[in-house]
């Protein structure tokens, strides 16, 4: 991202559930851990993540999106790679 | 990527989206005493996706508290509890902005809470090393050392008389003085990354000047106030700046760019009362020499480039420290080109008595032994609000040991911050909330950052957002209440032995409590980010780009 580009990004008004597309590599944290379902919450957008690992959750992760549902916001995908962990 | 329209489909508190399971089945939910949830989805494998983001994940062996406290993982919050306390009553109740009496605070806090300890207390100990030695305080510390000697390389360099030479130059008169002020302590809070810092100069040099040729006092103040508030929340080099990126896995260069619209969407408005209210409000009748005026100096606006060097740097993507680097090169390049300091204005070391050395022009002789100059000041200077974080640290990693920080957050998760929107509102209400109270910024916001992190982690919201909700209440009411300490250095210097009031009368000296409604950029900063988290403006999701700097910090 060029420095112009960063004075410019989020000059928006943003929705708060984020939409993404079959195909789409996201890196994500890993925001729960539920019923043995690791998911990661993006604003109300919900994401599964399949194939991760045991302690991913407060974790940075990369997962690639698989399936996607509009109407629900919800979506599935599978884990990639872990990147990171949570900044505190 | 597709970005819908905002909508309140994923509320699941007030409105259950029709696809939702009866509540027998919910997903896991933590409960409010932090147990293992409950209950769960009945399949593992099934498709149906889960609702609630997942937000029962902090039980496990992961998470179990290492320490156990006599009255339960409450107690652990006892340290930190007891320094904010301590805080609000030096800060708030007695006016006393000593960050010095805040690490007293800490001390005890922290002893006290050992007491609470159950078993050997070595395991309590420990954990006072484990949170002084996180990453989170070393990088604060670090760009605070650097922001001090470029800060106070700027003022020895005779910033502040160039501000005022621009004053001059641009014929402002009594109406507009406010708004001038406003800008130009602003172009100086951001240069030198210290709103306190900038009220002092401003109040000092600025602010009599002004009220000489006939702007409000009350009005001009807030202005100067006002302009803090924008330098604090926009530098670089700002420690409030510094504390919000760092503790947000942002880089700070990346932040400065990001929050550039929120700063510009209060600034304005506030520009714009100022020049309305100092058309409106009268100023006051004193005779006086404006001497002060003198003291104008053109070449101290060249420090514009090395506040420039640095900004346009650190936005670049380069290390904070390299950035400050390169900006404090310039300015000592400039100090010493343009005869604006000496060499021993920016480093001396001073004898008891002439020798081979004191020939050097950093070598001086006088009647004590030390060291000095803008370098020395400016690290040292910081050393009590490093100290100050190290504990502060150690005491949330205390209470993250002992299940507190864990109780809290699931309180915050599970019963306020729900949905974005409110998890966005409950971080601006937070930050709103702790910096009303703890009146020393920096410190209070060193306490509510890891709470800033984990919620807008647990909605993947991104690090620059993160960071700029955490910032503009720390900037913004640090600045505005009569117990802030941004107000309390600035009526020290009206009010302080050889201060304004002594110099010029009681006319010079404003009460704090009349400025309350004038600091316009503080207010409107509130109002954008309550207006931001509520409309989604800004909004950016981890997803969307990730820090650059951080990693390399």
């Amino acid at each position: 991202m060029s420095r112009f580009e960063k004075f410019l990004a989020g000059w928006s008004f943003r929705g708060s559930t984020p939409d993404y597309e079959p195909g789409d590599v996201l890196e994500v944290m890993v925001t729960g851990d539920a019923g043995g379902e690791t998911v990661a919450r993006i604003g109300d957008s919900t994401l599964r993540i399949e194939d991760a690992p045991d302690d991913a959750v407060n974790t940075r992760i990369r997962v690639a999106v698989e399936t996607w549902d509009e109407t629900a916001h919800r979506g599935t995908g599978i884990y990639r790679e872990t990147v990171g962990g949570s900044a505190f | 990527m597709i970005d819908p329209q905002d909508d309140d489909s994923a509320d699941r508190v007030d409105d259950e989206p029709p696809d939702e399971p009866p509540d027998d089945v919910q997903p896991d939910r933590v409960p409010p005493d932090g147990a293992p949830p409950s209950g769960g989805r009945e399949s593992a494998g099934d498709p149906v996706l889960v609702a609630d983001g997942g937000f029962g994940d902090e039980s496990g062996a992961t998470n179990e508290p290492r320490i156990s406290f006599y009255g339960g993982k409450w107690a652990s919050t006892i340290p930190l509890a007891f320094f904010i306390v301590w805080a609000i009553f030096q800060s708030g109740v007695l006016g006393i902005g000593d960050t010095n009496g805040l690490v007293i605070g800490a001390l005890v806090g922290t002893i006290l809470g050992m007491f609470f300890a159950r078993g050997d207390w070595k395991t309590y100990a420990d954990t006072i090393f484990e949170g002084m030695t996180q990453r989170v305080a070393a990088t604060a510390i670090v760009a605070w050392l650097w922001a001090g000697m470029f800060a106070d390389t700027l003022q020895v360099g005779g910033f502040v008389e160039g501000l005022i030479f621009a004053a001059n130059a641009l014929n402002v008169g009594a109406a507009t003085f406010p708004a001038a002020a406003f800008v130009l302590c602003g172009l100086l809070a951001t240069g030198i990354g210290t709103g306190y810092g900038a009220t002092i100069a401003f109040v000092t040099l600025f602010f009599p000047a002004g009220v000489l040729i006939g702007a409000n006092p009350v009005l001009l103040f807030a202005a100067i106030l006002s302009g803090a508030v924008f330098g604090d929340n926009l530098a670089p080099v700002s420690d409030t700046t510094i504390v919000s990126a760092v503790t947000q896995d942002a880089d700070i260069g990346g932040v400065v760019a990001s929050r550039f619209k929120y700063a510009i969407a209060a600034a304005i408005p506030a520009f714009a009362a100022y020049l309305i209210a100092g058309s409106i409000m009268s100023g006051v009748s004193l005779e006086g020499a404006v001497a002060l005026r003198e003291s104008a100096n053109a070449l101290g606006l060249v420090h514009l480039v090395s506040m420039g060097t640095v900004i346009l740097t650190a936005v670049a993507g380069r290390h904070i420290v390299e950035a400050i680097s390169w900006g404090l090169v310039v300015a000592v390049a400039f100090n010493l080109a343009f005869g604006l300091s000496s060499v021993s204005d920016v480093l001396v070391f001073t004898v008891p008595e002439a020798g081979t050395f004191s020939s050097l022009p950093f070598v001086a002789v006088g009647e004590t032994a030390g060291v000095g100059g803008s370098l020395y000041t400016g690290a040292t200077g910081f050393f009590p609000l490093i100290v100050l974080t190290l504990l502060i640290v150690a005491m949330a990693q205390i209470m993250i040991r002992g299940g507190g920080f864990a109780a809290i957050q699931e309180f915050l998760l599970n019963s306020v911050a729900t949905n974005v929107r409110r998890a966005e509102l409950t971080m601006v209400l937070g930050t709103a909330t702790i910096n009303g109270m703890i009146t020393i910024n920096t410190a209070a916001e060193i306490a509510i950052a890891p709470y800033i992190a984990r919620i807008g982690e647990k909605f993947n919201i991104n690090g620059y957002r993160r960071a700029n909700i955490l910032d503009a209440n720390t900037s913004a009411l640090g600045y505005i209440f009569p117990w802030a300490g941004g107000v309390l250095v600035g009526y020290q210097v009206m009010v302080g032995p050889g201060g304004l009031g002594e110099q010029y009368g009681a006319e010079m000296v404003v009460n704090p409590i009349e400025v309350v409604p004038y600091v316009f950029h503080g207010w409107f900063l509130v109002i954008v980010f309550l207006l931001a988290a509520i409309t989604g403006f800004g909004r950016e999701y981890i997803p969307d780009r990730i820090s650059e700097e951080v990693s390399r910090a």
